[in-house]
């Protein structure tokens, strides 16, 4: 079996190959999957989204990383599942009804994924009711809506309001980010959190979520 | 490379010019939609007609779309009525499709749009200068294989992204060049996407192919300005690379600094942020950005006044004269009352 460190240099250097080898022998040894995700995953990608904040990583570092990281959970979850083992929280992320841009949303993803979290990416152009029924179908804690467009931000309200409506406002916490997103808009439509940065998105879920 | 026929006007105007990248408010005045102005050179020439009889601009900024010279290439592109198009899907996705992928014609499906606006352009009254707008080889490239492939795929997969971008800057180097027949003097090229990679990435996938397209002008004095939202004050010897001699940046630039860090004859653009500033603040708060802006720049004369991206159309035509208002330009209504008072300089 492979050195565990090299799970962590491997998703550092966004190397799927070797993060999934790694983790398959690190099963194959009886290694604790928690182990592999707790002291080796969410430190690396703790540590991508720290060298992203100080410009050693950029967008195409991240995306790799995160791949990485996602082959090796790929492996790991359904172990920690079948032992009981919850995630830190469940994320429903999606970019808003009307626009199609995922990089934004897929940043997030990954950081949060990266965090302990487990994501339902719901994709792009994904309606109100979308949202709503993974907040009732997966009970999720966090609502992330991304959106690009200055058309498409009203959709955040919109979806805002069917949680409303579908009176599940109250079980989940909406985070929004986005490149026309401010946090004067976040609190003029009643988002619970505004994120500038995916890098900040574990710290804005922590936040949140209390 | 000598001066081109912007540096020119910026550096010999005795104030600080001010110049949003601003078509779509000029729906307002018209009545057209965004879905108009993007298909029907008229509707694009009406909107930008109408902005330049209300500010009087020294230069008239054609539409900013990044989906035409990627829906010539082929790709499938969604349209709205009130935003501009986006490209749906991936039109490339391995190597063997990149070496066969045809390289379009200037003028081929909606470049004609830009090309015929430029050209209309030349009948405005007061004879500004035009500039043509254009994607850049880079953010062309990744719209061909999808931009958050493209971002791994500068890694992964170099060979396919350097095939693209010898494609994507056959088409531009023609386009731009068809620019300058059509009578524009420069055009003003978006390349978004380079703005997330590393220095060291820009410099190789972008910087290096945005050069080539440069060289192959044959008018040295035609304006090449490279627009680039994403950049960071990081990316600004990157970006340098290019040989050119102005750039317009978006709001995550450090402007102050970068204009201390080019030499006097690089021109630099930008960069209040166009949803943030134009969209949600109020006159009074907008006032004060530009009012912050202008002291931030006050020593560098090789500056120009500019949003840090092209203002959606939901922009209050409020915060557009607000804008020009607070920067010293005096449209309609304050330059009559003005003219008593002489040259307003600031």
């Amino acid at each position: 079996m492979q050195d565990l460190q090299s799970l962590h240099t491997a998703i550092l250097s966004g190397d799927a190959k070797t993060a999934k080898s790694v983790t398959e022998q690190a099963l194959a040894a009886g290694v604790e999957p928690l182990k592999l995700v707790q002291e080796y995953m969410v430190p690396a990608m703790a540590e991508v989204g720290r060298r992203f904040e100080c410009n050693e990583y950029f967008v195409p570092e991240l995306l790799l990383a995160a791949r990485a990281m996602k082959g090796a959970l790929e492996l790991i979850r359904p172990l920690l599942i079948a032992s009981g083992v919850q995630p830190v929280g469940r994320v429903a992320v999606g970019t808003v009804k009307g626009d199609l841009h995922d990089i934004g949303k897929n940043l997030v993803a990954a950081m949060l994924e990266g965090g302990g979290y487990e994501v339902i990416d719901l994709g792009v152009n994904v309606s109100p009711e979308q949202f709503v029924a993974a907040v009732k179908d997966k009970h999720v804690n966090i609502v992330a809506l991304s959106a690009l467009l200055t058309t498409t931000m009203p959709s955040m309200k919109t979806t805002i309001e069917a949680l409303k409506q579908a009176g599940v406002r109250d079980q989940v916490k909406v985070i929004i980010g986005g490149a026309p997103i401010t946090q004067r808009y976040a609190d003029e439509i009643g988002a619970d959190g505004f994120g500038d940065s995916a890098a900040g998105a574990v710290g804005l879920a922590k936040k949140v979520m209390g | 490379m000598s001066t081109n026929y912007f540096n020119e006007i910026i550096l010999a105007a005795p104030r600080r010019v001010a110049l949003p990248i601003a078509v779509y408010p000029g729906l307002a005045l018209t009545g057209a939609t965004v879905r108009d102005v993007v298909t029907n050179p008229q509707a694009q020439f009406d909107a930008l007609a109408a902005l330049e009889e209300r500010y009087h601009l020294p230069f008239v900024l054609a539409a900013m779309d990044l989906s035409a010279e990627a829906e010539a290439f082929g790709c499938t592109v969604d349209f709205s009525e009130t935003e501009v198009p986006s490209v749906n899907g991936r039109l490339v996705t391995t190597l063997e499709q990149a070496r066969r992928l045809s390289v379009p014609q200037p003028g081929d499906r909606r470049t004609a749009v830009y090309l015929e606006t430029v050209l209309r352009l030349q009948g405005l009254p007061n004879k500004p200068g035009v500039l043509g707008g254009c994607i850049g080889p880079f953010s062309l490239a990744a719209r061909l294989v999808g931009v958050s492939e493209a971002m791994e795929m500068t890694v992964t997969e170099p060979e396919l992204m350097h095939t693209l971008l010898e494609k994507t800057t056959h088409f531009l180097s023609g386009y731009v060049r068809a620019f300058r027949e059509a009578g524009a003097s420069g055009v003003i090229m978006a390349e978004p996407a380079a703005g997330l990679l590393s220095p060291a990435s820009l410099a190789a996938l972008s910087s290096r192919y945005v050069r080539q397209i440069a060289e192959a002008q044959e008018d040295a004095r035609f304006a090449l300005v490279l627009h680039n939202c994403a950049a960071k004050r990081l990316h600004l010897l990157a970006v340098l690379e290019t040989g050119l001699k102005t750039f317009h940046f978006g709001a995550p630039m450090e402007i102050g600094s970068a204009l201390k860090e080019v030499p006097a004859d690089v021109v630099l653009c930008g960069n209040l942020d166009p949803t943030a500033v134009f969209v949600q603040l109020s006159p009074a708060e907008i006032t004060a950005r530009v009012n912050a802006l202008l002291a931030a720049t006050s020593d560098h004369p090789n500056f120009v006044l500019s949003s840090g991206c092209d203002l959606p159309a939901r922009t209050p035509l409020a915060s557009l004269d607000t804008f020009h208002a607070a920067a010293g330009n005096l449209f309609p209504p304050a330059r009559e009352a003005k003219k008593k008072e002489g040259f307003h300089k600031i």
